[in-house]
């Protein structure tokens, strides 16, 4: 159990005592009447032969409230397709799949490129992405949940609370992300413990109050895959396509929406998923390159807000943020020791070190080109160039699904 | 025994002959076919490039003909499927110029067939290309027209144009195709004319009030005129 502290400028909800999870589904499956709720699931082939998502689909089969779920599967032949299908075919709700790799969204993904579309690569953000379009071709959901699928801590009641702040209409929240703490016999989630939190303080220290960066410190847990909108939001928010789509999502979202309509949900009382290697040695793979794309993210949407990026800020900022991270390992050291679990101290001096490398080579990449990667365009710009897209999209995958 | 011989060998000869007179006809068909393939391959390689020069497909993509070819579950580029139909229309006119080529009475009569229905299909692609502009123009006129109204199935109104004026262009493409011309002509009658007679009955049966009421104001509006008239005096 928490505490009930309100963090920064946007509502925490905590997990208070132990709330009924029936209560809560039965409360979902009265608002889903009017605003029906879609869960998109972006998931790997290979996700399927893991131990996470035979118990997703267990779980997900005892849920009543969703209207439809989009399930876009990446890496993944046509028999394979075929396989997964089957796999889902115990959940009750209307499940469709997204074939990435089939020929007909692969001419959708043609589509959108020979119209000037760039939509980026394969990965989580281009999948996702996809999959709110889908919904909004269907037009039949006014809410959009979404969890990775390689959670192998995954509850029903997860879903509950991530849905249910976003589908109470008496609550008026338009996005609202989860938390969770990640913890083992050891502490993990080294990015946003140690990357994340230690460099929006330390911009916050050079930058001074920043609307964006109070924004940012407000979310326990900026980097959770797990969040759930508005099709409202998800029609208008663009979104990264590499490891810059947690962070990319919440710049949109504030700059779209008020703070006051955005929270965050305690969703599980322990997460866990699949562990990326630091890779402290190569930058275009695992957490190195998981930690360029977010600081390019950052210093983008910061610069996009009027911040000027100077070497001499640049500078300050690898100092400042390497004596914060440091900071920050002592305070984890002490949070894991009265609490008995594991702390290597030198393995999170050696991850602070790779971080403030990846730092300089994002801040070296920003500096030759400030656009950096650019965001995939939202739904509405897309449907002004290309009518009928919708009905094309919606067309592919219900051909893939026949 | 020599009666005999020739009674063999007349038949051989003629036949002989006969291969000698179709020899170069074959000949001549065969070398048709293979200018014609090629040229068939060359104009189809030329025409997919220029249409991927003019953005073809990005504009198909806008005006909605990528996605009829969805509906038709074609799901490669357009300037691919226009350049396959030009190529196998080019086959075709290949292959009866080549059978031409034979001159046999039979397949010469299937040839002019042919030859003279091309000028059909391409009335009726025209009508087909025509009439999907100017049906999609005139429902969303429909629909912006009634939105701005105020009338509350807009939407409804705009498909429901659409698919009539669908029903009207496919009824004119198989009347010119000569597709069972008689049978599509009395669907169509029989489709319209219900469509007509419905309407008729619903507003009829529907407006009795709302006439009657008409009605009424019109003549109580001259009653007063007439005690209007009246009064001065």
């Amino acid at each position: 159990m928490t505490d009930f502290y309100q963090t920064g400028i946007i509502t925490t909800l905590h997990q208070l005592g132990k709330p009924s999870l029936e209560r809560l589904e039965s409360e979902l499956y009265g608002f889903s009447k009017t605003r029906p709720i879609a869960l998109v699931l972006p998931s790997l082939y290979s996700e399927f032969e893991g131990p996470a998502m035979p118990g997703i689909v267990q779980e997900l089969a005892k849920v009543k409230y969703l209207n439809e779920i989009v399930l876009v599967l990446d890496k993944a032949s046509e028999k394979e397709f075929q396989k997964v299908r089957e796999f889902m075919s115990p959940i009750s709700t209307e499940v469709k799949i997204v074939h990435n790799d089939g020929k007909r969204i692969s001419e959708i993904y043609e589509t959108f490129a020979r119209n000037g579309f760039n939509v980026g690569e394969r990965g989580k953000g281009r999948s996702v992405w996809l999959a709110y379009g889908y919904v909004l071709a269907r037009g039949k959901s006014d809410v959009i949940a979404l969890h990775d699928c390689d959670i192998v801590t995954y509850n029903r009641e997860l879903l509950a609370r991530l849905c249910y702040p976003v589908a109470n209409p008496n609550l008026d929240y338009v996005f609202c992300k989860g938390y969770y703490s990640r913890i083992s016999n050891k502490m993990n989630g080294r990015v946003t413990r140690l990357l994340v939190t230690p460099l929006i303080r330390s911009l916050l220290q050079l930058v001074g109050p920043h609307p964006f960066l109070a924004f940012l410190d407000s979310f326990r847990y900026p980097l959770a895959g797990e969040f759930c909108m508005t099709t409202d939001l998800a029609r208008v928010n663009r979104i990264p396509w590499d490891w810059g789509l947690e962070v990319g999502s919440l710049a949109e979202v504030h700059r779209n929406y008020s703070p006051r309509r955005v929270c965050q949900v305690d969703i599980a009382a322990n997460y866990d998923h699949k562990h990326q290697v630091l890779s402290a040695e190569d930058a275009s793979k695992g957490l190195m390159k998981m930690t360029v794309d977010i600081c390019k993210s950052i210093f983008r949407t910061l610069a996009s807000e009027g911040v000027v990026f100077s070497d001499g800020l640049f500078k300050s900022l690898l100092v400042s943020y390497l004596r914060h991270a440091e900071d920050t390992i002592m305070k984890y050291e002490a949070d894991a020791a009265i609490n008995g679990l594991k702390f290597d101290r030198h393995e999170e001096a050696m991850a602070v070190e790779a971080f403030t490398r990846a730092i300089g080579m994002a801040t070296q990449v920003f500096m030759e080109n400030p656009l950096t990667t650019p965001l995939i365009p939202n739904w509405n710009r897309v449907t002004s160039a290309i009518p009928d897209i919708f009905e094309m999209l919606q067309l592919a995958v219900d051909s893939d699904n026949e | 025994m020599e009666n005999f011989i020739n009674l063999i060998l007349d038949p051989l000869n003629a036949l002989f002959f006969k291969f000698k007179v179709f020899m170069p006809n074959l000949l001549a068909m065969l070398v048709i076919l293979t200018i014609g393939i090629l040229l068939a391959l060359i104009i189809k390689r030329i025409l997919v490039k220029f249409l991927a020069a003019i953005n073809f497909d990005s504009w198909s993509d806008r005006k909605g003909f990528t996605k009829l070819m969805r509906k038709g579950d074609l799901w490669s580029k357009p300037t691919a499927i226009l350049g396959a139909i030009v190529f196998w229309m080019l086959i075709i006119i290949t292959l009866m110029s080549g059978l031409n080529a034979l001159q046999i009475t039979a397949i010469d009569q299937l040839v002019n067939q042919f030859f003279s229905y091309i000028p059909r299909i391409f009335s009726a692609a025209m009508i087909l290309i025509i009439g999907h502009l100017l049906s999609g123009f005139i429902s969303r006129a429909v629909l912006i027209t009634a939105a701005n109204s105020g009338f509350h199935y807009a939407k409804l109104l705009a498909e429901a144009v659409h698919t009539l004026l669908i029903v009207l262009i496919l009824a004119m493409i198989m009347e010119q195709l000569q597709i069972a011309p008689v049978i599509v002509l009395a669907a169509f009658s029989i489709i319209f004319g219900g469509i007509v007679i419905a309407l008729a009955i619903a507003f009829g049966v529907g407006g009795i009030d709302a006439a009657k009421r008409i009605i009424e104001q019109e003549a109580i509006s001259k009653r007063e005129e007439v005690n209007d008239e009246i009064e001065p005096l």
